[in-house]
């Protein structure tokens, strides 16, 4: 069975002023994967979902989300096309309460607001109680879930999530990986940047390796974790 | 005392005149990141408007719809040019100080030198109206009614706006964090085109009520009302709505005490004298800056 590719980056380079942060870049993610992105701090991983997403400008190479070219278009219009980025940094509108929050990560997709709401607070029970706090005062994994909450209003097609774990204690980690799983079997596709290499190839279907702007490997994550380089580098083993 | 209220009501209604420009100079600050300092002339521009409408027709609603649209048409236009000049620059609030303060210079001149002669305009009396309420030295102008109670009505609809509905949510998100605005799929552009459009209309509305308040209004009233709105809006610390409501009143109360009590031409001084003080204190306004 050919399976329908979602999203495709095909030989993507991206600079800041004269750095070169991403070179000849190609990623595919397909329907219902988990596929992340590994690498150390610096690789790329960030500018990458922002090349996608059309917050950085793409130099040369084309991006394709459901076999449309969306390559530099407007940030607002990809993202209304369903393709949703959690930022690094568990960020929240923090003055806002997080019904605010998630009203506005409705934006896009008002009608059906009360039967996403209560999606969402399925997956995340905790937000449910804070609903009328206001979100500067959430703990940090309660932001993180609030970030991706308020990206699952607007029911995207794929979901993006940028360093999901970092600053989190591992307990809180497991908690989110755990909700992803579950929305990954109710049909979500996802899309991991992460240092924290372990959990994360533990977490996801297929992965890429970056380094300083280019992708050094490839493959399952069952036979990247078994790979030496990867299991030195970013495994921290000694074999 | 009678003096003390008299000029308390007359501090009020020329206070909720300047509430109204803190707050549309305010949200272009948070919204478009912009120091709009020729917000206030461009508001006079409308009370010229308003005089030159009410020479063809005394029908309230055109004065109104005439000035209110004359003040968001031109707000609105000028939005591309600090949209190209944040392409430049960045949204570097310096840039768009400067480069507003030379647009108040412009609309000045336009209006000492194309409008009326220069001459100052005066509104028909029948406008500005007889006490509509008086007792010993007290007495409540119908002008002084409609600023008071206009502005009070218009306030409460930009609060309603801002913390009630869908678009302003939005507004407050770009004014929060535009970069996760628009990963969220905010169209940014559009939204803070709103923001011009927005203070344009709390502009327009005000330039009626002011004519009806004073009656009267020349090339330097830009200057003099902007001014005083920069001030308001430092007192209170920049971006600070609610802060810019407080402070608005306060300044309104402030001169018109001032001129009840001591000789008129202090006011200035007085109101210098209140900016040191409490930019010593406190550098970043009363109630923080929120830009
Ligand atoms: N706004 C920026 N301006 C200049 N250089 C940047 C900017 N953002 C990232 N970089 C550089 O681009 C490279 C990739 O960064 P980034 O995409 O953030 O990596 P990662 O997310 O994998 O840690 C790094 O060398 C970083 O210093
Ligand atoms: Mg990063």
């Amino acid at each position: 069975m050919k399976k329908s590719s979602m999203l495709k980056v095909e030989g993507v380079s991206v600079s800041y002023g004269p750095v070169r942060a991403l070179e000849n870049i190609s990623i595919e993610v397909d329907r219902r994967e988990i596929v992340a992105l590994i690498g150390a701090n610096g690789a790329g991983k960030t500018t990458l979902l922002k090349a996608i997403l059309g917050v950085q400008k793409v130099q040369s190479g084309k991006v394709l989300f459901l076999g449309d070219d969306i390559t530099n278009s407007s940030t607002d219009k990809v993202a209304n096309m369903g393709l949703g980025l959690i930022p690094e940094g568990h960020l929240v509108f923090s003055t806002m309460t997080v019904l605010e929050n998630l009203q506005l990560g409705a934006y896009h997709n008002p009608q059906d607001f009360n039967d996403n709401l209560e999606n969402v607070f399925e997956s995340f029970p905790v937000l449910r109680k804070r609903i009328h706090q206001t979100a500067g005062t959430l703990s940090g994994g309660e932001q993180q879930m609030l970030s991706i909450a308020r990206t699952l209003m607007s029911k995207p097609e794929l979901v993006m999530v940028d360093e999901l774990s970092l600053g989190l204690a591992p307990k809180v980690v497991s908690e989110i990986f755990d909700i992803l799983g579950d929305l990954n079997n109710k049909g979500y596709t996802i899309l991991l940047a992460e240092q924290n290499a372990k959990k994360t190839l533990e977490f996801a279907n297929r992965a890429y390796v970056m380094e300083t702007g280019r992708v050094v490997l490839q493959g399952l994550t069952q036979e990247l974790m078994s790979h030496p380089e990867v299991r030195r580098a970013y495994l921290g083993s000694n074999v | 005392m009678e003096i003390f209220a008299a000029q308390l009501l007359n501090g009020l209604s020329l206070g909720s005149m300047y509430v109204l420009l803190v707050l549309g100079f305010n949200l272009m600050l948070l919204v478009a990141k912009i120091i709009q300092f020729a917000y206030p002339h461009l508001v006079v521009l409308s009370m010229y408007v308003c005089w030159g409408v009410l020479r063809h027709t005394d029908n309230m609603l055109l004065v109104v719809l005439a000035s209110v649209a004359s003040c968001i048409v031109v707000n609105v236009a000028i939005e591309p040019i600090f949209r190209l000049l944040a392409k430049r620059h960045g949204l570097d609030i310096n840039v768009s100080f400067v480069v507003s303060m030379s647009m108040a210079l412009l609309i000045t001149d336009v209006m000492s030198h194309l409008l009326n002669y220069g001459y100052p305009i005066a509104f028909p009396t029948e406008w500005v109206g007889k006490s509509i309420f008086s007792s010993g030295l007290i007495a409540f102008s119908a002008g002084q009614a409609y600023a008071l109670f206009g502005g009070i009505a218009a306030v409460a609809a930009f609060f309603y706006l801002l913390y009630r509905t869908r678009q302003g949510r939005v507004l407050r998100a770009i004014s929060e964090n535009s970069l996760l605005s628009s990963i969220i799929g905010i169209p940014i552009i559009k939204t803070r085109v709103l923001s011009y459009a927005i203070a344009g209309l709390l502009g327009g509305l005000t330039a009626v009520m002011f004519a009806r308040l004073l009656g009267s209004a020349s090339p330097g009233l830009g200057d003099f009302v902007g001014m005083k709105v920069v001030a308001a809006s430092i007192l209170a610390g920049l971006g600070n709505l609610k802060g810019g409501l407080v402070c608005g009143l306060l300044l309104g109360i402030a001169e018109s005490m001032a001129i009840g009590y001591l000789a008129g031409s202090w006011s200035n001084a007085i109101a210098f004298m209140m900016m040191l003080v409490i930019m010593l204190i406190k550098p970043e306004g009363l109630f923080g800056i929120e830009a």
